[in-house]
């Protein structure tokens, strides 16, 4: 069910983007930003359903709010000519590797112990 | 149940959300021309500005070169054009002496006919511009025939006489016309008992001497080719 969601999402969201009109340079720079806290929160969320610690409303206030922080951050550094943008992207991606890490970690244990059971 | 449902629309929403963002981004630097001006980031565009500034320096240094080698040509120019003025007075002048070029002054007018008893030869007109050219005559033609540095004066038969090796011979009157001080040359020709005008009347010639203000004495007609 969540599957299907997540690829008619997919597909839909890939449509809206393909046709939508382009948009300035200058706010693209905010965009990426965005989309790299919007990502950190799609894999934190996959590391929590993992966990099985997973809550709708952290995951969507943790989406949004990051994406807009990240923004408010990365405008305030361009403001302050401090390159914030840079802590933001370590920071999330780190995350990002945290979560992957987690994950990779879940399902190889779930392998291995589902090959064990199958030897034994 | 209820709970799964928000959850599958959230989660469809926010997949929608991200992934048309991330395509609108795709979309955005693929497409957009990083090259064009209000697409550049700060930091290019204030290299570009340099950039521009320096060439600019440059170009007005080019300028302000050109502008001098500008004035230094038409330095020359204008010396060349007082150059070549001096030159064309030279010219015109060596003109009037060469006899290439009309030439208008001051002078006498000796006029020379055959009588019924004598006739003028071309010793008579000779003697006349030797006498002419000793007071200090620039030009002198007769019946408009400019005498050259080449010129000659020679008989043919009893009537006329050639001169300049044109066809036609010159007949009397002789009208010999010469530019020059008139003063000197009134006096040369018109000294008493042994100047020319007396030495040729007290042989029989008719000689008349004028003294006239303006006389143009017209240029060699002939090529002077060597």
């Amino acid at each position: 069910m969540i599957l299907i969601a997540i690829i008619i999402g997919c597909a839909v969201g890939a449509l809206i983007g393909i046709n939508a009109p382009i948009i300035s340079y200058t706010y693209s720079g905010y965009l990426a930003i965005a989309i790299i806290a919007a990502l950190d929160s799609v894999f934190g969320g996959i590391a929590a359903t993992i966990k099985g610690k997973f809550d709708m409303i952290i995951f969507v206030s943790g989406f949004f709010g990051n994406a807009i922080l990240s923004i408010l951050l990365t405008f305030l550094g361009e403001k302050l000519n401090v390159d914030i943008y840079l802590a933001a992207i370590v920071v999330f991606v780190g995350r990002m590797f945290t979560n992957l890490a987690i994950i990779r970690r879940h399902y190889i244990d779930k392998w291995i112990n589902k090959s064990k059971e199958s030897k034994s | 149940m209820k709970g799964k449902t928000t959850m599958t629309i959230v989660i469809g929403l926010i997949c929608i959300i991200l992934t048309a963002v991330i395509f609108l981004q795709f979309k955005t630097i693929s497409k957009i021309d990083v090259t064009a001006l209000e697409n550049m980031r700060e930091i290019d565009l204030r290299n570009e500005i340099t950039n521009w500034k320096t060439k600019y320096e440059e170009i007005e240094q080019e300028l302000e070169n050109t502008n001098l080698k500008i004035a230094e040509y038409e330095e020359k120019i204008n010396s060349n054009r007082t150059a070549s003025e001096l030159l064309t007075n030279e010219v015109s002048r060596l003109k009037g002496i060469a006899g290439l070029r009309d030439v208008t002054g001051s002078g006498v007018v000796v006029t020379l006919s055959d009588n019924e008893y004598v006739s003028i030869t071309a010793e008579d007109l000779i003697k006349l511009i030797n006498e002419l050219k000793l007071a200090g005559a620039e030009a002198i033609s007769i019946n408009d025939e400019r005498v050259v540095y080449n010129s000659y004066i020679v008989n043919i038969g009893d009537n006329f006489i050639r001169m300049n090796g044109r066809k036609q011979g010159l007949g009397s009157p002789y009208v010999v016309k010469a530019i020059g001080d008139p003063t000197y040359l009134e006096s040369g020709l018109s000294k008493k008992n042994y100047g020319y005008i007396d030495v040729q009347k007290s042989e029989g010639k008719t000689v008349t001497l004028t003294r006239k203000d303006n006389i143009t004495i017209k240029k060699y007609e002939g090529n002077i080719n060597f």
